[in-house]
């Protein structure tokens, strides 16, 4: 089945099964391995992007779903080599150890800064109750996404 | 693993609802139905399951809504639960479907699934059917014919994942009547964890509720996750009416859940543990009533036995 999906503000083609999960076409059809697959099964949030700006789980949905709307990757985050803020505050903050869930994790709390600049800590850990991280313990994780917040959340889409 | 490559899947995107009607008038028994898929898309990557023929209510823009219409709330089936979560209509008349579709699976799930989904699905855990069955939902439907048909949740959810909807039939609205001032609702949930889990028991309750004179006049109780469907408690409806609201009340409602659920599964090894926890989320349901001041149930009365 041919297809165009929008990704992080670039159209692209692809000819895939009508069953194709948009996690397969972000990462076997596009190559964009930084959304990670954990479960498969919509319990961990590996695979969080954000679709016309609301975090989904890509293991959960079929490509042809997000036909017409507004796909953003964890790598659509940084623009002109330069990591948004929340990047550089997880970095900041250490909240980041292997890194797995990581991904997941800066597309939930895109998804809740866009929506919401100035969350409260129960606001950003109900955000990043679908998100599971077996290292940082979350804390790191809620300090960053506190420290980034508040001021202007970051694009998400790449442009300018 | 040829054969399976050779099979070709057909997929239909209608945009209207006409549209809808002649993708449903080339539906078989293995068509499916995908609205927001949370559930759906796990199983059709079972190799061998592949559907014939494919139809997403995607791009239905239309079936999405909230609405007052008169004295009656509609909801389109394709209404996720984040909608449902924020809706204001939703919120004054119907508040124990906003306060279930809150507790379901993550924000990743909330923002895609839908209530039609969840219903057509037909999971025991499904946690917005013991909502709709205490607001007594209707179900309306359209299939290939362009038939429009409405009728009670309980005559379209019939067991585990099994309902009565026809292959070329699609769930297109819920309607229930609005509640109004004198009406309270509630949900409550017992899962594993707080989020992400599946229910291990859901309560929703409407009350009517006389607030001169304290007396409850009419109790719709639905149950979930406690059987092979959602269902209403008419045991513990009818000892309620006309009691007055107060700590006994409470307690009828707790002892008339504990013995439903004794009657519903009366053998599975789950059944002690769904008694005593039904009992916790009786009173929390209750107390969530706001019609009395909070009451707990009597200390040690619903203890399990201790083992020697
Ligand atoms: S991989 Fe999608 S939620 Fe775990
Ligand atoms: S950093 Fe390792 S799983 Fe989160």
């Amino acid at each position: 089945m041919k297809m165009s999906l929008t990704v992080n503000g670039t159209r692209h083609e692809v000819d895939v099964r009508p069953t194709a999960r948009l996690i397969d076409v972000l990462r076997d059809e596009l190559g964009l391995t930084g959304t990670k697959e954990g479960c498969g099964e919509g319990e961990c949030g590996a695979c969080t992007v954000l679709v016309d700006g609301k975090a989904v789980a890509s293991c959960l949905m079929l490509a042809l779903q997000a036909c017409g709307k507004e796909v953003t990757t964890v790598e659509g985050l940084a623009h002109g080599g330069e990591l948004s803020l929340l990047q550089r505050q997880f970095i900041a903050h250490g909240a980041v150890q292997c890194g797995f869930c990581t991904p997941g994790m800066l597309m939930s709390a895109q998804a809740l800064l866009m929506e919401n600049p100035t969350p409260s800590a129960d606001e950003i850990r109900t955000a990043l109750a679908g998100n599971l991280c077996r290292c940082t313990g979350y804390s790191a994780i809620i300090a960053a996404i506190r420290a980034a917040s508040g001021r202007e959340a970051d694009r998400a889409d790449g442009s300018a | 693993m040829a054969v399976r490559e050779a099979r070709t899947m057909a997929v239909a995107v209608p945009t209207t609802r006409d549209d809808l009607v002649v993708a449903l008038g080339r539906a078989t028994t293995d068509t499916r139905i995908i609205a927001g898929g949370t559930d759906l898309v796990r199983s059709l990557r079972v190799p061998g399951d592949e559907p014939d023929l494919l139809i997403s209510l995607g791009g239905l823009r239309g079936l999405s809504y909230v609405r007052l219409d008169g004295a009656t709330v509609r909801v389109g089936a394709t209404t996720t639960f984040t909608e449902l979560q924020h809706d204001p209509v939703l919120r004054e008349h119907g508040l124990c479907l906003a306060l279930a579709a809150s507790t379901i699976g993550s924000a990743q799930i909330r923002n895609v699934g839908t209530v039609g989904g969840n219903i057509a699905n037909a999971s025991p855990c499904a946690d917005s059917a013991p909502a709709l069955v205490a607001l007594g939902a209707d179900v309306t439907t359209v299939d290939g014919a362009g038939h429009t048909a409405t009728r009670p949740l309980s005559e379209v959810v019939l067991g585990p994942y099994h309902t009565s909807l026809a292959c070329d039939e699609a769930i297109v609205e819920f309607s229930f009547p609005a509640l109004g001032p004198t009406q309270r609702t509630a949900f409550t949930k017992i899962g594993s964890r707080t989020a992400v889990t599946v229910a291990r028991l859901t309560c929703a309750i409407v009350a009517r509720f006389d607030a001169a004179s304290g007396i409850l006049e009419e109790v719709r109780v639905g149950l979930g996750a406690v059987g092979a469907v959602a269902f209403r408690v008419p045991e513990v409806e009818e000892a309620l009416r006309g009691q007055r609201a107060d700590a006994e009340a409470a307690a009828l409602l707790a002892e008339g859940c504990v013995r439903a659920i004794g009657r519903s599964i009366p053998d599975r090894p789950t059944l002690p543990y769904k008694q005593h926890a039904a009992v916790g989320l009786a009173y929390d349901t209750w107390n969530a009533l706001g019609l009395c001041p909070p009451c707990a149930p009597a200390a040690h009365d619903d203890r399990p036995e201790e083992v020697a």
